[in-house]
């Protein structure tokens, strides 16, 4: 179940700057976010599946897949 | 604000692009400034993004924000994330930005400032952003699908193949000509060879420090990899000076194998070791120097020196590639103006991310109305050079003396001393023939810089800001050499995985370093062609590149338009037909003439029976490169035409009410976000 904020930063508004910051930083250049995963766990209302070691082995495996443009 | 105030706003604006043309185009012999580009080319954006893109939007895809979007009913966290717009918009341009909208426009300037300038612009409101946007909102329609499973999908199992083998084709060409920049870019130039060689063990300590040692630490590896970077662009230029330089002094065909090297290397080592650190290095850098490049242009609004058109625009005889300005300017330009590699970004990670459909005007739109303006910064840089410096940068010896008399007669005339000088003004042994355009870049984007750091009162530093464009430059095309050569590998591995199962296992190693071997050798081969060819490569690979880049667009728009006619919107078609017809036409003249022109500087098969009765020993391999480039050519246009075929006879269906209209759209769910 996703967040009513669907990403556009109002629940983010409560985190500290730099973390947000840093949130955003990551999200641009399509880096791994395993706190932004926990978070997303929490608001769907599961236990998370992936421990961090196991979200970043699979975040890299995709990253792998993905294009770069000319 | 009324709306009569609003109405004249948009007038004005209007007017202001219209004069701003005007000046470009009128100019003939005058200086112009780069403002006025700068001033085209954004009133254009601002009043296609207003129009134009909304009119897309609303009436042709009826984009609806209360339409849940695949990040937020499938959203996991991971691959879907519904993301706020600004965020999506960098993160897609960081995807879609990378050499091509500089090197490009930085080629086609041998035709003047003025052809180029007008492609970007108009072809990129009317073809590349459209182009962009449409396969978004199709993919968002459809749970994120790629370009190949909708056109599958849309069109039928025929162009779904055709796509995949598009997308194959062009990853061997693009990856041979983006290497053959760089290869040139670093011939001789031990300070720029040291610091790219050094981003490589920069990227296994950042891969180490964030997945073993402190893992997901992007933050801080990122910083000790920036910190690293810059103080291996400066010792560069003590490498450069020292005995120990003379290792980092390499030919061309060394540093074709070691290119070959790293490609294999970083498509099987694991992502996590040399791929994804340098892919963040060069988004960082990527998003920080076009920012900052666009600022310094902006504040010293440099004047240009190139033409409005040079007599090459008509001849077709330029120096730096053959033939006139149509079609090879749209084929020379295509990732500034239109990109059929962007549909597989705009049906790849972006939609699986966007968290409102009517976001997907300002992602899809908006973002590739951004990388036209990168492109329109790489025009300005390369026309505020010299003209005779621009002309011996980017030719080969043999080629500058065939086209010298039309130099002569221009004033494009440089003398040997006034080369030397401007070499050791950028620490460099020699720029003349540095072909491929990224010295020819560098050595703009280090003047623009230059001027805002002395005007700053700071030193000129013209050689490190050289050599940091040229790092830059490197840097993102390694990173599209590492990313390439790995999708190829997959690629393969899933093709031959039909006939032989055990091969199409990703994780198997046998099958990983034969595919990476074979895709390498596929890349290298046209890279080592380009190296050893005595008109500089460039002249060949680029038409070919833009042809197969274009040639995606075709497929793009062939499914954008397969889709608008299957939603009933057979009204609305010629927002993507226009473009199509128009990409059609190029790359078919393109081809057509790059084959059978008779001008051997221009077409392969004339060029081979040129050399026919040449006793140079490196005949029989250029008559060989030249009927492999004939080959190519004429596969790529045999694809178009397939392609365009099945498209039609489909729309043909459909629009007869021989075949029905279904389109595989998500089922309409209702967002939580609507408010």
């Amino acid at each position: 179940m996703p967040s009513r904020d669907g990403g556009r930063g109002t629940r983010e508004g409560a985190l500290p700057l730099p973390t947000r910051i840093a949130r955003v930083i990551r999200r641009i250049i399509g880096a791994p976010d395993y706190g932004a995963y926990l978070e997303h766990c929490r608001l769907a209302g599961h236990p998370p599946h992936l421990d961090e070691r196991a979200y970043l082995n699979e975040f890299f495996a995709s990253k792998g897949k993905g294009v770069r443009c000319c | 604000m009324p709306r009569l105030f609003r109405a004249l706003i948009w007038v004005a604006l209007s007017l202001l692009g219209a004069a701003a043309f005007a000046i470009l185009a009128l100019s003939r012999g005058e200086t112009v400034s780069a403002a006025w580009v700068i001033v085209a080319a954004i009133c254009t954006y601002v009043v296609a993004y207003r129009f134009y893109a909304r009119f897309i939007a609303t009436r042709v895809f009826g984009l609806d924000a209360r339409r849940a979007t695949p990040a937020e009913r499938l959203s996991n966290g991971r691959d879907f994330v519904p993301t706020n717009k600004w965020v999506l918009f960098g993160h897609h341009f960081a995807a879609i930005a990378g050499a091509g909208p500089l090197v490009g426009p930085v080629l086609a300037a041998q035709f003047g400032f003025l052809p180029g300038t007008l492609w970007l612009v108009i072809g990129v409101v009317l073809g590349g952003a459209v182009q962009d946007f449409t396969i978004l909102c199709c993919s968002v329609r459809r749970n994120g699908k790629s370009l190949g499973q909708m056109a599958r999908e849309e069109i039928n199992p025929l162009a779904g193949s055709t796509a995949m083998l598009a997308v194959l084709f062009i990853m061997i060409i693009l990856l041979a000509v983006l290497a053959l920049i760089v290869v040139n870019a670093l011939k001789a130039s031990p300070w720029g060879l040291f610091t790219i060689a050094c981003t490589i063990p920069i990227a296994l300590l950042m891969g180490w420090w964030m997945k073993s040692w402190r893992p997901g630490r992007i933050g801080e590896a990122s910083l000790v990899g920036a910190v690293l970077l810059i103080a291996a662009l400066v010792g560069g230029g003590w490498v450069a000076s020292h005995p120990i330089g003379t290792a980092f002094t390499q030919s061309g065909t060394a540093l074709t194998w070691m290119m070959m090297g790293y490609g294999f290397a970083a498509s099987v080592l694991p992502v996590w070791m040399l791929l994804a650190p340098r892919d963040y290095l060069s988004t960082f850098l990527k998003i920080a120097t076009i920012v900052v490049l666009a600022v310094a242009i902006m504040v010293i609004l440099p004047p240009l020196r190139m033409p409005a058109l040079t007599a090459f625009a008509t001849l077709g005889e330029g120096p730096v590639f053959a033939g006139k300005f149509f079609p090879f300017v749209f084929i020379t330009i295509a990732c500034g103006a239109i990109s059929g590699f962007h549909a597989l970004v705009s049906s790849g990670t972006t939609p699986k991310m966007l968290s409102r459909e009517t976001d997907a005007r300002l992602i899809g739109y908006g973002g590739m109305l951004m990388e036209s303006f990168v492109g329109v910064m790489a025009m300005i840089a390369a026309c505020t050079l010299e003209p005779g410096v621009y002309f011996a940068m980017n030719t080969t010896p043999a080629a500058l003396a065939g086209a010298a008399d039309v130099l002569r007669q221009a004033g494009f005339v440089v003398t040997p001393d006034q080369m030397q000088a401007l070499a050791a003004q950028v620490g460099e042994q020699t720029l003349i023939a540095r072909t491929g355009g990224a010295p020819s870049l560098a050595v703009g984007i280090a003047h623009i810089f230059s001027g805002v750091s002395s005007a700053l009162g700071g030193r000129a530093a013209t050689a490190l800001w050289y050599h940091f464009a040229i790092m830059f430059e490197a840097l993102f095309i390694l990173t599209t050499i590492d990313a390439g050569t790995r999708v190829g590998r997959f690629m393969l591995q899933e093709i031959v995985g039909h006939v032989w199962p055990r091969f199409g296992e990703t994780s198997w190693y046998p099958s990983i370093v034969a595919s990476s071997a074979v895709v390498v050798a596929g890349w290298g081969y046209f890279l080592y062609q380009g190296v050893v060819d005595p008109l500089g490569g460039i002249n060949s690979l680029w038409p070919l590149f833009g042809i197969s880049n274009q040639l995606l667009a075709a497929v793009a728009l062939c499914v954008g338009t397969t889709i608008l006619i299957k939603m009933g919107r057979a009204r609305y078609s010629w927002v993507t037909l226009a473009p199509l017809a128009w990409i059609v036409t190029i790359t078919m003249t393109a081809g057509w003439q790059k084959v059978f022109s008779a001008d051997p500087k221009l077409g392969f098969l004339s060029h081979a029976a040129s050399l026919a009765a040449s006793t140079d020993p490196r005949a029989s391999r250029l008559i060989f490169n030249d009927h492999l480039n004939t080959f190519v050519a004429l596969l790529f246009m045999s694809v178009v035409a397939l392609l365009v075929v099945v498209s039609i006879r489909e729309w043909w269906l459909v629009l007869s009410q021989r075949k029905p209209a279904a389109v595989s759209e998500a089922p309409y769910v209702e967002s939580r976000y609507a408010v």
